[in-house]
């Protein structure tokens, strides 16, 4: 399994590393020994632009090798570096072997340069063009640049020759004419390449939602800066020079989009240094300041001042540090939080809505590595099924059958983590990129930590569900066992009492008619004494488990529960339909405990009781109007009663301010009311 | 009269009780459809229903009642049970036009209360357990609209509920029929009743009062 993922990861490769650090080199030296010649105004923008534009694109390539932008960057960066230390070449005195053909080497390139840089420039920040148009704008461009080349490479048309003191090496006939109609032509392409970038980046804008439109912002600045003067030093200084040089903020403001927005989501690591050196000097400064400041005021210089110095620098340390790393990730990110915030973050998740946690792991592993797709598998080795996916996909049809771990498609472009908890595998994660871009470093710790994070999830969901059923099933066993108790009492004791009632009835009447008024009268008494215990065990039965509740539902028995309270009950029940058998029982005892606290306890004058279906279960209130400051815990049954619906997955809310009445409130989730079958016992 | 009730014991008994008052017990059964079936063949005078039969234990016999009523709409039906609830009540007297009676099986061990019950559902007139009406008028109300009935009014207005006519009101209350009229009339002033309600419409208009808030 490890092998495979290094594999399919593409982690940054030694060759890679190499091939960066040599081209580098390469572009380093060349601008480097182009300096150590000799300084020309004219020719320093060509430096500017090969250093600018090698640094990020090797920043980009080093980091997301797969990236159009960073190869762009990278190679306008070094075709730059060519005509810089070409044009410094062939200017030096004395004259250098070969200064012409150096000199023509950096001249010939230009359109062809321009014309790349232009292709780099309407690719930011993705990599692709807009439309189909734009592309089509853009091959077309590179085509006329390529064309320019070629004449620029036979004929000396280009304006550069006037400044560099050596003479185009070739000597092809037409010199003259191709000068004087081409140079116009190569001068009104340049000025229509520049129009081709501008309106890209513009239509870019249009098209960019709030979020990129910050993410672009300097880069379009940048590059508005730069064609206007381009556009004025052509127009009324007669020089391009400004512009060419301030053409150079470009790929700075390319970079600092980069870093800023993590637009490749790179994570850079100025953060940690701003961080480092802002705690260096804290400690230093903190040390100094006790160790200088107070020893210069206190007439003794010894360890305890250095001990002193430690605690106030230890005290501050940590505020001190929160602060530095809030200041770096606003420098750094903007307003963006870092992969271990979002990690942080989910884990703040954990105890909230279960339910919605695994489709907010793929949503965070999503964010946190650029995935165009995840999804959170559950189950083991040979049974996987998926559980939750980015984009979420709940709504659709997708097919749900089970997937062994070995199958789950891995792909050039998909990264698979089991998630493994205590050894065992809970499920599994799958990460889908876009072509060409593979998992950096930083998002690959950045992944199994979440898998990591994920495991403790699925474990503690799978927990919480098993002690929800046990503690559901605990409810319907002691519901049931009320019930049976209550139907064995009406149908065994109660059935043989009453026509116990009937043989003592008639024994009255026998010995009234037989003339025995003694016997009549003791049978009447023994009658009358057992109808009263009859009727308390006919209450207490009640209590036990009302049997209208089984047989008509809740709202007669709701009904019957007002009929008999001692103070009055104001009943809003609309309960469409059956409930589950628990449901009904603990909205009835939770009413009957709320009812019968309100008329033992406070004082009240009424009661409310609201029960009645809506989108989100069945919502149950009981509000009086009594002294209040009822506590949910001590002793009343408001406890049994609270474990009760969290077996049902509710959540009792008790208000109870001091002289503001007692509310209890509840929602149980409910299903769709329960149709009535044949067989099921009671239905109404 | 016939009897229907799954408890054995208790529906023998009650047969051999009313043999004894002098009633002629015509068969027995130990659910709703044999006892309609029962009907059917030789309707009598009245039915015994115990309200909880199988197969559900729920409410058949109200069921078996109204399938009796519509087969044999003369025969008087009184429903036993063993707690007396007020929906139930209701719906006898909505869906029943009259000569039905719902009462607790204790009252069978009063053999001659329970036999002028069995008589008056005979004859077509409404009989409603006394427990029942007792629990509904001492129901707590928001603003109580019984405190304006005078002691003796709130009495009649129990015994209506449990379904007297007002020559029995009179007889019961030891009154002169003209003077229970004259309560009678004052009542349903007070409460804003219908006043030309008769027989069961009575007793379901005074109940359904009585269930308001």
């Amino acid at each position: 399994m490890a092998t495979a993922q290094a594999a399919l990861d593409d982690a940054p490769s030694a060759a890679r590393e190499t091939g960066v650090a040599l081209v580098g080199l390469v572009v380093g030296v060349l601008v480097g020994y182009g300096l150590w010649a000799g300084f020309y105004l004219d020719n320093l923008h060509n430096g500017l632009l090969a250093l600018t534009f090698t640094a990020v694109g090797l920043y980009v390539v080093r980091m997301r090798p797969g990236h159009r932008v960073g190869r762009l960057f990278a190679a306008v960066g070094v075709l730059q570096a060519g005509l810089f230390f070409g044009r410094q070449y062939a200017r030096h005195e004395p004259r250098l072997p070969a200064a012409d053909w150096l000199a023509w080497v950096a001249v010939w390139p230009v359109p062809l340069v321009i014309a790349i840089a232009g292709v780099a420039v309407m690719a930011f920040p993705n990599g692709r063009m807009l439309s189909r148009r734009w592309r089509r704008a853009a091959i077309v461009m590179v085509v006329l640049g390529i064309l320019l080349s070629v004449a620029s490479a036979l004929w000396p048309i280009e304006d550069d020759w006037d400044r560099l003191v050596v003479e185009h090496p070739l000597q092809v006939v037409g010199a003259s004419w191709a000068e004087r109609t081409l140079w116009p032509v190569t001068v009104f392409l340049y000025l229509a390449f520049q129009v081709l970038w501008a309106a890209a980046v513009i239509a870019r804008m249009r098209q960019a939602g709030a979020e990129e439109v910050r993410q672009l912002r300097w880069f379009v600045y940048a590059v508005a800066i730069a064609l206007s003067l381009l556009l004025v030093g052509a127009v009324v200084w007669q020089t391009p020079l400004p512009g060419l040089i301030t053409l150079s903020l470009i790929p700075v403001a390319a970079g600092i989009a980069i870093f800023k927005y993590r637009l490749y989501d790179i994570d850079p690591v100025i953060n940690k240094s701003l961080v480092v050196g802002a705690m260096v000097l804290m400690i230093t400064v903190g040390y100094v300041v006790v160790v200088v400041g107070v020893g210069a005021l206190l007439p003794r210089s010894d360890p305890l001042l250095s001990l002193v110095a430690t605690a106030v620098v230890a005290l501050l340390f940590e505020p001190v540090r929160r602060r530095a790393q809030r200041l770096a990730d606003r420098l750094v990110y903007g307003h963006r939080a870092t992969p271990y915030e979002a990690l942080a973050q989910l884990s703040a998740q954990l105890p909230q809505a279960p339910e919605g946690l695994l489709g907010g792991i793929a949503a965070t592993v999503a964010k946190a590595v650029g995935a165009t797709d995840v999804v959170v598998w559950l189950g083991d080795e040979r049974e996987m099924v998926p559980a939750a996916t980015w984009p979420d996909r709940a709504g659709e049809n997708t097919a749900t059958q089970a997937v062994a771990l070995a199958d789950l498609g891995i792909g050039p472009r998909t990264h698979l983590r089991p998630v493994v908890h205590r050894g065992r595998v809970l499920g599994a994660i799958t990460v889908t990129k876009q072509a060409g871009e593979s998992l950096s470093r930083a998002e690959r710790q950045l992944l199994d930590d979440l898998v990591a994070q994920t495991g403790l999830v699925i474990d503690h969901q799978a927990q919480a569900a098993g002690l929800e059923a046990a503690a559901r099933r605990i409810v319907t066993a002691t519901d049931a066992a009320r019930r049976k108790i209550e139907r064995d009492l009406h149908d065994g004791v109660q059935q043989r009492l009453v026509t116990l009632g009937l043989e003592l009835g008639g024994l009255a009447e026998g010995a009234a008619v037989a003339g025995n008024s003694d016997l009549a009268a003791r049978a009447e008494s023994a009658r009358r004494q057992l109808l009263e215990a009859t009727a308390e065990l006919r209450e207490m039965a009640r209590g036990l488990h009302p049997s209208v509740l089984t047989q008509d539902g809740l709202e007669p028995a709701l009904a019957n529960l007002a009929d008999r309270s001692p103070i009055p009950v104001r009943l809003r029940v609309s309960v469409a339909g059956r409930q589950s058998a628990e449901v009904e029982a603990t909205v009835y005892f939770l009413i009957s405990e709320g009812v019968t606290n309100a008329a033992r306890h406070s004082g009240a004058s009424l009661v409310e009781v609201v029960a009645k279906r809506d989108r989100d279960g069945l919502r149950v209130e009981v509000a009086d109007d009594g002294v209040g400051g009822a506590d949910p815990v001590a002793g009343s049954g408001l406890q049994g009663l609270s474990d009760r619906l969290s077996a049902l997955g509710a959540r009792l809310e008790v208000e109870s301010p001091l002289g503001g009445g007692t509310r209890l409130r509840t929602v149980i989730p409910v299903g769709s009311p329960r149709p009535c079958s044949e067989g099921e016992a009671p239905c109404g | 009269m016939m009897i229907a009730d799954d408890a054995v014991l208790f529906r023998e008994g009650v047969a051999r009780i009313l043999a004894d008052a002098g009633f002629e017990v015509v068969g027995q059964a130990g659910d709703g459809g044999a006892l309609v079936d029962l009907v059917r063949h030789d309707p009598p005078d009245v039915a015994v229903i115990d309200l909880r039969m199988p197969p559900g234990h729920s409410a058949e016999g109200i069921e078996a009642a109204a399938e009796i009523r519509a087969t044999a709409p003369k025969v008087g039906l009184m429903l036993l049970s063993q707690y007396v609830e007020a929906h139930h009540a209701l719906r006898l007297m909505t869906e029943f036009d009259g000569g039905v009676g719902y009462l607790l099986k204790d009252r069978v061990s009063d053999l001659t209360a329970f036999g002028v019950d069995v008589r008056r559902v005979a004859r077509g007139e409404v009989v409603i357990d006394p427990e029942l009406v007792a629990r509904l008028v001492a129901r707590r109300r928001e603003r109580d609209p019984l405190a304006e009935l005078t002691e003796r009014e709130r009495e009649l207005l129990g015994l209506m509920a449990r379904g007297l006519s007002n020559i029995a009101l009179a007889q019961e209350m030891h009154l002169s029929p003209k003077t229970i009229e004259g309560h009678v009339s004052s009542i349903f002033t007070k409460l804003d009743l219908p006043p030309d309600a008769r027989g069961h419409r009575r007793v379901l208009a005074v109940l359904r009062f009585l269930r308001q808030e």
